[in-house]
């Protein structure tokens, strides 16, 4: 692609230079001072007309130089430039320079105008460092009137089509003034070459050859953005303004100025501001509001650092349902705190307590069924294994309980040498569960029996994925291994803290998800163990990952849900919460419950991370929710297992 | 191949040695859906009966006759082909492409590691060629430094980001083409493949496909106006065939000091096949086409050939540049 341009309208430099130079004189009456710019088809230069021997009348001539060979268009671009100088010499308006002459001369098109004193905006904005938003207001009024002014021509309304900083003078009285009045752009033919970067400040529908007035509103809207936030959007993804919230550049801008631009900047033209007139008057009440509004305290920009977050404040998107409506099926209370997840099976759900005890209840009503007791608290949550039916858990007694999940008797345990405080996980007709004796124990299912032990020499808490070919756990060292079923190590990877969360392995991809206490969030190839991305929170994770499409969503010690793209690692959204978080999220259907340290469960819609409802418990909430058809179980510190009901 | 088998049959080759060696199939798991071995074409009459034999659902294993032992070809490596061509029209080549594959065998189990990069540079007149020269130069030497060496060191323990090493790749050769060519800007997409996951980054307009069976799927997403256009719905993909700003791009590398790139990995399929594009072939041959070639049984170099070939056959309006990786089984 040999003959491309950085950007379209630069199209014609390169070539040998034939602009008029200094003292050349035009028509016997124009003499040149010198280039003050490139145009889209020739040069503008600055000149003094002759005719005022006594004072020094300066003017500016644009030239039109038809780029091409070819005769019959080199005159219909000549036509359309004198049609278009005729337009706008019959126009009159403070913001739009006074046309003087009009002449051809050596296959060029001559257009003499008012030399406005000044500098661009786009210049202003190389030369500034911080505009003032008041001044900006007060330009954005004035273009608006000169725009309306060109939209109600009769019989035709002007469409100014190529408003942008470039093209809007700021005069020496500090007055606006459009220049550049389209007219070289109706010339501009298909560039054939790829050339980088685009319009940046066009509408939408001008892509497909549609202008409007709503048009010049877009571009006006795209013009005061960027004036805000001094992002050209010639270098963005086209149509992207909405992903560079005016907040997260300056903090200082009014809400009802951020407002009227997103208006102006709808993606469809019905969406926008109807006319100019009516954006103009929204920009007057807002100039004339008392300023106490305006100096309102900036919102944290913190809370925008995320380019899809726009949450404005946890409040702003709770349903009506949440405010109260939510309230519990059934609460049942144990004796001592529950600080691990709840499980069910059928119409029964487990959960162990610091009181030394396992509780059976019926899962529609939350009655007793059996309770069993061990030699020690339970911190570890439990697993049923509906095929051979039994509950697993293990307790600070150090030993590993199997029980028969129907009547809460004893099928067999195993002893290990410390505390277990990690969930088991059963594949393959075995048990495996973790041990703070530093062990990865394989148990039999049916009897307890010992395959083998792994010797991690670090307390294992981290709940084990079982996949077709490995034992994938994380341990205290911050080491997460990859062990075979035969229990000989495969790979490991080091995290920097320890890690307590379990893996998720996406088994069709075969990658592994898991957080650690440094912070990360990690995807693993599940084969090798090679580090396929990371995510950074700013805080411990203790809770394992839950999967929703396409989306890994994680919950940190920072207060935040995250929802992570899983192939790319990059954030989704984000959900601001209470209390920090240390247990897991749980997707259900489309929703993901997860509950915090300050005692909050929330509901919140996966695809989007907004928050449906909340429920306060009385303690903290350390364990991850688990969910039958139509009920959510979670167990709070507060020794109170709560059952919400989960609306689909 | 006919000599070898001449030599077999002629000598006495120690029949015994094959019939004892312990090359056993099993019997499927689950019948009818069983893919057996290939077997080349013209070898249909004979071997298949004898290789019928094998399953007689009897759950017995037989060693396999000579004939279908040597036939018997899994591919357990990746193969690849690279080919560019200044196309009909230009007067350079402004493309560039790097392909680096190593495969190991060893009792360290070092995995397959390969490195694909493909650039289309823009600029005028050389500025092009350079700043796609540029782009795969620093990418392959950053990720080889970064990831491929490091390998070799055996250390597992603490390895950087595969994603994060790749990005921060493609973040150089950025900056690196924004310091020397300021008015150049190329597009880039490099693959690294690590045994079967594939992780991807991108900028611009080249392509990635991945081809499997009879899909082919776009994986990349064009960085360029009318794709954008599309994908917000305001125009159909029809109508940005003869859209005239149709080679007008918002990102690239080059142009600014910073640039965000895509970034994605893709677990593939076996027997796979993944192809890497500059314009110059997809602008000119149909997703049909391509995959119409990429499906015969030829070498992935000859297939990159002919694709070129009929890139120019349709004009080669520009310059064409294509990697196509063969997955194994």
């Amino acid at each position: 692609m040999p003959e491309t341009a950085k950007f379209s309208t630069l199209g014609n430099e390169g070539g040998q230079d034939n602009s008029l130079k200094a003292n050349f004189v035009l028509q016997n009456r124009y003499k040149i001072i010198g280039v003050i710019g490139a145009g889209g088809m020739g040069m503008v230069y600055q000149a003094r007309d002759l005719n005022f021997t006594d004072v020094k009348k300066l003017v500016a001539i644009k030239e039109m130089q038809p780029t091409t060979g070819e005769a019959g268009l080199r005159a219909t671009m000549l036509k359309t430039f004198r049609r278009e100088a005729n337009i706008l010499a019959a126009l009159s308006h403070p913001s739009i320079p006074k046309i003087f002459d009009f002449f051809d001369l050596n296959e060029r098109a001559y257009l003499v105008m008012e030399y406005i004193n000044g500098s661009d905006l786009e210049a202003l904005l190389t030369k500034t460092k911080d505009l003032p938003t008041e001044k900006i207001i007060d330009w954005a009024i004035e273009l608006c009137d000169v725009l309306d002014f060109l939209h109600n021509q009769k019989p035709d309304p002007i469409v100014f089509r190529d408003l942008k900083p470039s093209n809007v003078m700021v005069d020496s009285l500090g007055k606006v003034r459009l220049i550049d009045f389209g007219i070289a752009k109706t010339f501009v033919t298909g560039v054939k070459n790829t050339s980088i970067g685009t319009e940046g400040y066009s509408a939408p529908e001008q892509y497909k050859g549609d202008m409007t007035p709503q048009s010049d509103i877009y571009s006006l809207g795209a013009t005061l953005h960027q004036l805000l936030t001094r992002k050209d959007p010639r270098l963005e993804t086209p149509f992207s303004f909405n992903e560079r919230p005016i907040r997260k550049f300056n903090a200082n801008v009014p809400d009802g100025l951020i407002q009227i631009i997103d208006r102006a900047l709808g993606f469809n033209a019905q969406e926008r501001f109807q006319n100019c007139r009516e954006m103009r008057e929204a920009l007057e009440k807002l100039r004339d509001k008392p300023s106490s509004n305006q100096n309102q305290p900036p919102q944290s920009v913190q809370q925008y650092s995320s380019p899809v977050a726009k949450r404005e404040g946890t409040d702003i998107f709770i349903e009506d349902s949440a405010n109260g409506a939510i309230q519990p099926k059934w609460i049942f209370k144990a004796e001592d705190e529950l600080r691990s997840s709840p499980a069910v099976s059928g119409d029964l759900a487990f959960v162990g307590a610091y009181d030394t005890n396992m509780w059976a209840i019926k899962s529609d009503t939350g009655e007793l069924a059996w309770k069993f007791a061990t030699k020690g608290g339970i911190a570890s949550s439990p697993t049923v294994d509906e095929q051979n039916k039994l509950v697993l858990f293990g307790s600070e007694d150090f030993t590993f309980y199997a029980l028969d999940f129907r009547t809460g008797r004893s099928s067999w345990t195993h002893p290990t040498k410390d505390r277990i405080r990690g969930s088991a996980r059963v594949a393959h007709g075995h048990v495996f569960i973790g041990s703070d004796d530093g062990k990865m124990y394989a148990l039999n299912i049916t009897n307890g029996r010992l395959l083998w032990a792994y010797d991690a020499s670090n307390p294992i808490r981290s709940r084990a994925f079982v996949t077709n070919d490995l034992v994938i756990f994380g341990s205290e060292s911050g080491e997460i291994t990859g062990i075979t079923l035969s229990g000989n190590r495969k790979w490991s990877y080091r995290t920097r803290k320890s890690v307590m969360a379990a893996p998720l392995v996406d088994m069709k991809e075969g990658i592994c998800y898991v957080g650690s206490t440094d912070n990360f969030l990690y995807a693993l190839d599940a084969n090798t163990g090679f580090n396929s991305w990371r995510f950074r929170t700013n805080g411990s994770i203790y809770g394992s990952v839950a999967i929703y499409k396409d989306l890994v969503i994680v919950a940190s010690v920072d207060k935040y849900v995250y929802a992570v793209n899983a192939q790319s690692g990059k954030e989704r959204w984000r959900f601001l919460a209470e209390g920090a978080f240390v247990g897991a999220p749980l997707v259900h259907q489309d929703a993901i419950y997860v509950g915090d340290t300050d005692g909050y469960i929330y509901c919140i819609t996966a695809s989007t991370g907004k928050e449906r409802w909340r429920y306060k418990t009385r303690g903290s909430i350390t364990s991850t929710p688990c969910a039958t058809n139509d009920t959510i179980l979670i167990s709070s510190m507060d020794r109170t297992l709560y059952a919400f009901p989960h609306v689909g | 191949m006919n000599i070898f088998r001449r030599l077999l049959n002629s000598s006495d080759a120690k029949p015994s040695d094959i019939s004892n060696s312990s090359v056993e199939i099993k019997q499927p798991a689950s019948k009818g859906s069983s893919q057996t071995p290939p077997v080349p074409a013209a070898e249909a009459t004979s071997p298949i009966t004898t290789h019928n034999d094998v399953y007689l659902g009897d759950g017995a294993t037989r060693p396999l006759n000579e004939e279908t032992l040597l036939n018997y070809i899994t591919p357990k490596h990746v193969s690849f082909g690279q080919g560019t061509d200044i196309g009909s029209v230009r007067t350079n080549n402004q493309d560039a492409a790097f392909s680096f594959y190593a495969t190991t065998r060893s009792a360290t189990e070092t995995p397959d590691f390969g490195l694909f990069v493909l650039a289309d540079g823009m600029g005028g007149h050389i500025d092009g060629e350079k700043a796609s020269a540029i782009a795969i130069r620093v990418v392959a030497q950053k990720v080889l430094a970064s990831l491929y060496t490091p390998m070799l060191d055996l250390s597992n323990d603490n390895q950087p980001s595969i994603t994060e090493s790749l990005q921060e790749a493609v973040e150089a050769a950025n900056a690196e083409v924004n310091k020397a060519i300021p008015d150049g800007g190329t597009t880039l997409t490099a693959v690294i493949l690590m045994n079967n996951l594939a992780y991807i980054a991108h900028v611009g307009d080249s392509r990635l496909y991945l081809i499997n069976g009879n899909n082919i799927d776009q994986i990349t997403r064009d960085h360029s106006l009318v794709q954008r256009l599309i994908e917000l719905d305001h125009i159909t993909p029809e109508e940005a065939e003869d859209h005239p700003q149709k080679h007008v791009l918002y990102r690239v590398l080059g142009p600014n000091e910073t640039v965000e790139v895509d970034m994605l990995t893709r677990r593939l399929p076996a027997r796979s096949k993944l192809l890497l594009c500059s314009d110059g072939l997809w602008g000119l041959v149909e997703n049909k086409d391509i995959l119409e070639i990429v499906s015969q049984s030829i070498p992935p170099q000859d297939a990159c050939q002919k694709l070129i070939n009929l890139a120019n056959k349709h004009g080669g309006l520009d310059n064409i540049t294509v990697i196509l990786i063969h997955l194994p089984d």
